[in-house]
């Protein structure tokens, strides 16, 4: 950890006008401080942003402030399944309670090289390599990566607000704007380290789900070593609008295989005038891990991925 | 039942730990480590660390703090630290940074560049298997084979039946809660250490060989130790490390270790391959037993785990056969880990039975109760206690053994595969010698002191009980205390050993103290017993009694103006060569492989075992426990996973060295048969910390096979092994 000046911003304008080059908003600080340790984030001015009035959910639990905490969320009566799960199942209790939600959708890469300052990532340090190609891949993406990243978005949440087509909302000097959250993420590419949307001196304030009622029946099915406090080797976030035996509308979208989350529109589709069976949801998810690029620790993956999309659909239908 | 004397200190707190000793001008060591498996350090840049603020040194090997070298391998390396530029592995300590505060030797730590002249390591158990090689020590093979027989292959050959197959397991790290700390403290030419260790007799040994000074001029205290495995009974580059900053600057340093660097600066559990035969009559009577173990073995050290040995204690079996290799890589050093050479080898032993059991259409229970041996499989000598066979039956019949559905796959629950699998449970006993004093003190309380470690076992509350038992007080008037060097020597925490010989020596130090307690009474002429003969004085019940005269031993000593009586006695070693010592137990457990994705959960444990005595069954309880949890890591988790290609651990943290959390564990059943083996010692208690976790990777993976029909023989068992 290198030394750094420390600001707690008390108003939105403030945290905005104090945020410069080389600076870094501290919320929850679950994974800022984490990677500080690490050497991995070096910024030289902490803005603690954590007295910003961006808390509270609303009724509907349609707008949900940046700042609230994943515990919080996951508790609140009129959230979505899909999302609660999603942060049930994330971390540990300790965790949730001090993770902010802006901050897990920002949250980085568990990839172990990127961090591990030591070894070659070009998404902590652009050209220099990225050692998970041939090193340990085991946890690493198949779908949406480059030849110079393999690294999987580690959220949840996201996986499950991606699903619902949720937006976040990004204020900074120069005004606000809304954007959907299939957008912000940025696949790596050539510069793996641009991961997102969000510009300098840009903080989320809140994030947006669009009402989408049916999504009442929705889930969220983590897929790990252990049964708890670990991040998805694949997961399913699945909404459907089932109606007189048959699909409406579907959602599903998948966490764990992606470099960002991963909406699956070809399941979607499928799914879409079929019943409710086994059968469906194995034809549907057939396709989910078209265009893959496994690499030979995770090549297990394309199975698991389909699989743990049919597996959340049966759980989903079970309920009903 | 009783409590943990030390657990209200503990939760509380209270408790100093080794790295809690705050002293005055305290400076911080922090360790650089290499990044580069094998090779030479041509150069270190240290101008930018050493001006760093704070910093008051930097040593590498090109500024080194004196070490001699090491003659005695303690399960750890012969090379004392930054005595020369030789890289043997990834991780190595190359440097120590010591400042005012840990923030600065760390950030200061991170400023020095290194340049290495790197080489190839070997760093892939697999690749080296084809040339493994001899041991460095002990025979490449033991063999036992029946009158007439030519060889183990003959007796396989002629077997009705046969199955052979190759297990192999990953390396692991022990990843005790309480990382390596060290803090060393210079007064004059005297030193105080206090360092994590689990025996402090240890730290002294290599302290006075690595800084070249007296023995008797090294102090060790560690009263308290946060989880061990045997990862603390090596000594490791921080400490004498530590030890010689501390003397150079002139002020105590505390070095800890960062969690990634107890990955890399301190041992492993080494890798294993087993390649197990099994000959049986079509009854199920085994009639050859082979095994052919190869283990890694670091190129910095020479330990090893001679994996297929536990095939010559457990079943029954004209002949036997096993084989011992290595492979040596370019890794940390390999060291012990909780039953070392036996938890890696009953999972090998313990599945083949299994897969025996399926051959033959035999219960696998009933195919090990056809194998139960009431003598030592390869040498013939009986068993000292073995009540093995009632731990079978009980376990059966607590577990619904008898309702086990042998066809794999039948059973399910929703989307869950259920098995059932069982595996025999074994630890060697042996008793050392220990040496343990026992002072009486006047305000009617007692100290029990030895240098024996409390590793969070539950020691310290063994010895505080025995010694209660004996003086007829209660155990709060007791007060053990461990891990001081100044102290007689006793059992080092290691091999399962404690109890069984530190328990005897607890026994006869107390016996000597109410002795010298009596002979004090009789001989004081200010004592209402002066003048009797010492045969008629009696200590029951923390007093002294003779006729209707009746005094606590506290009140004799206070009206005496006496404040202690001690008494030190040495409770010898076993020479019992007549009898094999062993614990013996089964575990039976359920578990559930998700049929869509594959994970495997632990949803049901029952562990019915025989140690002995049990002293203490709330602390043995959670001893089997630990080890049954350590085992469910085994199974399905915990893996050491070493890049090939450069020699680096890729997951050296706690978020990716996953071990089982409490979502991962059921309850644990456990019981104990408590059958005194008074052929080892009077107390007639053998040992618990290794028990546990023998057989139970063995139990999980044949419950695995049970619930979903794949035989799974490389550990951990992770859900893509069980995708296809």
């Amino acid at each position: 950890m290198r030394a750094f000046g420390f600001t707690a911003a008390r108003t939105l304008p403030e945290a905005l006008r104090l945020a410069g080059p080389g600076s870094a908003f501290l919320a929850g600080g679950t994974t800022l401080v984490d990677l500080m340790k690490l050497d991995v984030l070096t910024p030289g001015q902490v803005i603690d942003i954590n007295r910003l009035p961006l808390h509270g959910i609303s009724r509907d639990a349609l707008r949900i402030g940046a700042l609230e905490r994943m515990s919080d969320v996951a508790r609140h009566p009129r959230v979505y399944p899909v999302i609660a799960e999603a942060l049930a199942l994330s971390a540990s209790p300790q965790l949730r309670n001090m993770a902010s939600i802006g901050g897990n959708l920002l949250q980085r890469t568990r990839c172990g090289y990127f961090r591990d300052v030591h070894t070659a990532c070009n998404r902590r340090q652009p050209g220099s390599g990225c050692a998970a190609l041939t090193g340990d891949n085991r946890t690493h993406a198949i779908l949406g990566t480059s030849d110079a990243c393999v690294a999987t978005h580690p959220s949840d949440l996201a996986v499950a607000l991606v699903a619902l087509d949720a937006s976040v909302r990004l204020v900074s000097r120069a005004g606000e704007r809304l954007v959907r959250l299939a957008a912000f993420y940025r696949p790596p590419g050539d510069t793996p380290q641009v991961e997102n949307d969000l510009r300098p001196g840009e903080l989320i304030t809140e994030v947006v789900v669009p009402r989408l009622p049916w999504a009442r029946h929705s889930t969220y099915v983590k897929v790990r070593d252990r049964s708890s406090y670990e991040f998805a080797l694949a997961s399913a976030a699945v909404a459907l609008d089932v109606r007189g035996g048959v699909i409406r509308e579907a959602r599903v979208a998948a966490g764990g295989v992606g470099a960002v989350p991963w909406r699956l529109p070809a399941v979607e589709a499928t799914l879409r005038g079929k019943p409710p069976t086994r059968a469906s949801f194995e034809a549907a998810a057939a396709p989910a891990a078209d265009g893959a690029r496994p690499l030979p620790g995770n090549a297990f993956k394309v199975t698991l991925l389909k699989r743990t999309i049919v597996r959340a659909l049966m759980s989903l239908e079970a309920r009903s | 039942m009783t409590d943990r004397v030390d657990g209200r200190l503990k939760v509380t707190g209270a408790a100093t730990y080794a790295a809690d000793n705050r002293l005055d001008r305290l400076a911080y060591g922090y360790l650089v480590t290499s990044t580069v498996a094998r090779g030479t350090i041509v150069s270190m840049d240290t101008a930018a660390a050493s001006k760093a603020p704070g910093v008051l040194a930097v040593y590498t090997p090109f500024e080194p703090l004196k070490l001699y070298r090491y003659t005695k391998e303690q399960n750890d390396e012969l090379t004392p630290p930054l005595q020369d530029a030789n890289v043997r592995y990834f991780g190595q300590a190359i440097g120590l940074v010591v400042a005012e505060t840990f923030e600065q030797a760390r950030d200061a730590a991170a400023l020095i560049q290194v340049r290495y002249d790197a080489k190839t390591p070997a760093a892939s158990f697999r690749d080296g298997l084809p040339s493994a090689a001899d041991p460095p020590s002990g025979s490449p093979v033991s063999e036992v084979l029946a009158p007439g027989v030519g060889s183990i292959d003959d007796a396989l050959n002629a077997s009705e039946v046969t199955i052979s197959a190759t297990y192999t397991a990953s390396m692991q790290n022990h990843n005790a809660m309480e990382p390596h700390p060290t803090v060393a403290a210079w007064d004059g030419d005297h030193v105080t250490l206090y360092t994590a260790t689990q025996g402090v007799i240890l730290v002294v040994d290599r302290i006075a060989e690595a800084l070249g000074i007296d023995k008797a001029k090294i102090h060790v205290r560690n009263p308290y130790v946060g989880g061990g495995f045997g990862n603390k009974w090596g000594i490791w580059a921080h400490t004498p490390l530590t030890a010689a900053a501390a003397r150079a600057l002139g002020r105590p340093v505390k070095t800890v270790l960062t969690r990634e660097q107890a990955f890399t600066v301190v041992g492993h559990r080494p890798a294993s391959q087993q390649t197990v035969s099994l000959g049986a009559r079509k009854d199920g009577t085994l009639t050859a037993i082979k095994n052919d173990g190869v283990s890694s073995k670091s190129a910095s050290n020479s330990f090893y785990e001679p994996v297929a040995n536990l095939c010559l204690s457990l079943y029954a079996s004209p002949n036997i056969h096993v084989s011992r290799k290595v492979v040596t890589l370019d890794v940390p050093v390999t060291t012990i880990m909780r039953a070392p050479q036996e938890a890696n080898g009953s999972f090998a032993l313990e599945s083949a039975m299994d897969e025996l059991a399926v051959k033959l259409g035999i219960d696998p229970l009933e195919l090990r109760r056809k194998n139960d041996s009431p003598v030592v499989p390869s040498s013939g000598v009986p068993w000292s206690s073995k009540h093995l066979d009632e731990c079978y039956r009980i376990g059966a019949e607590r577990f619904g053994w008898s309702r086990r559905n042998p066809t794999p796959g039948a059973v399910t629950d929703g989307d869950w595969l259920v098995g059932l699998g069982m595996a025999t449970a074994t630890y060697g006993a042996s008793r050392a010698q220990a040496s343990v004093k026992v002072r009486l003190l006047a305000n009617g309380t007692a100290v029990v002191s030895g240098t024996g470690a409390d590793l969070g076992t539950g020691q310290s509350t063994v010895w505080a009980i025995l010694a209660a038992e004996s003086l007829g007080i209660p155990v709060a008037r007791i007060r053990p205390d461990l891990g001081d060097s100044a102290s007689p020597v006793a059992a080092n925490a290691g091999g399962s050993g404690s109890t069984s010989t530190n328990g005897p020596a607890v026994q006869l130090a107390t016996d000597a103290a109410k002795t010298a307690m009596i002979a004090l009474a009789v001989q004081d002429e200010r004592s209402p017993f002066h003048g009797m003969a010492a045969g008629d004085v009696r200590f029951e019940d923390g007093r002294l009694t003779a006729g209707n005269l009746s005094v606590p031993f506290g009140s004799l000593l206070t009206s005496l103006d006496v404040p202690g009586v001690e008494a030190t006695a040495t409770s010898p070693k076993n020479g019992d060569k007549t009898h094999g010592f062993r614990s013996f137990g089964a575990h039976f457990c359920e578990v559930r492989v998700n049929a869509w994705t594959g994970e495997p959960r632990v949803s049901r444990w029952l562990t019915v075992l025989d140690a002995g005595r049990i002293v203490n069954e709330k602390t043995a309880h959670n001893q089997i426990v630990g080890g049954v949890v350590m085992g469910i890591g085994h199974a399905l988790l915990e893996e050491t996973r070493l890049e090939p290609a450069t020699g680096r651990i890729s997951n050296a943290d706690l978020a990716s060295y996953l071990v089982p959390v409490n979502a991962d564990v059921p309850p644990i059943d456990v019981r104990f048969l408590d059958y005194p083996d008074t052929l080892l010692s009077p107390l007639g208690a053998r040992g618990i910390g290794e028990f546990g976790i023998v057989g139970a990777a063995g139990a999980v993976a044949n419950a695995v096979h049970n619930a979903t029909g794949k035989r799974i023989r490389d550990l951990p068992i992770t859900l893509e092994k069980l995708l296809t």
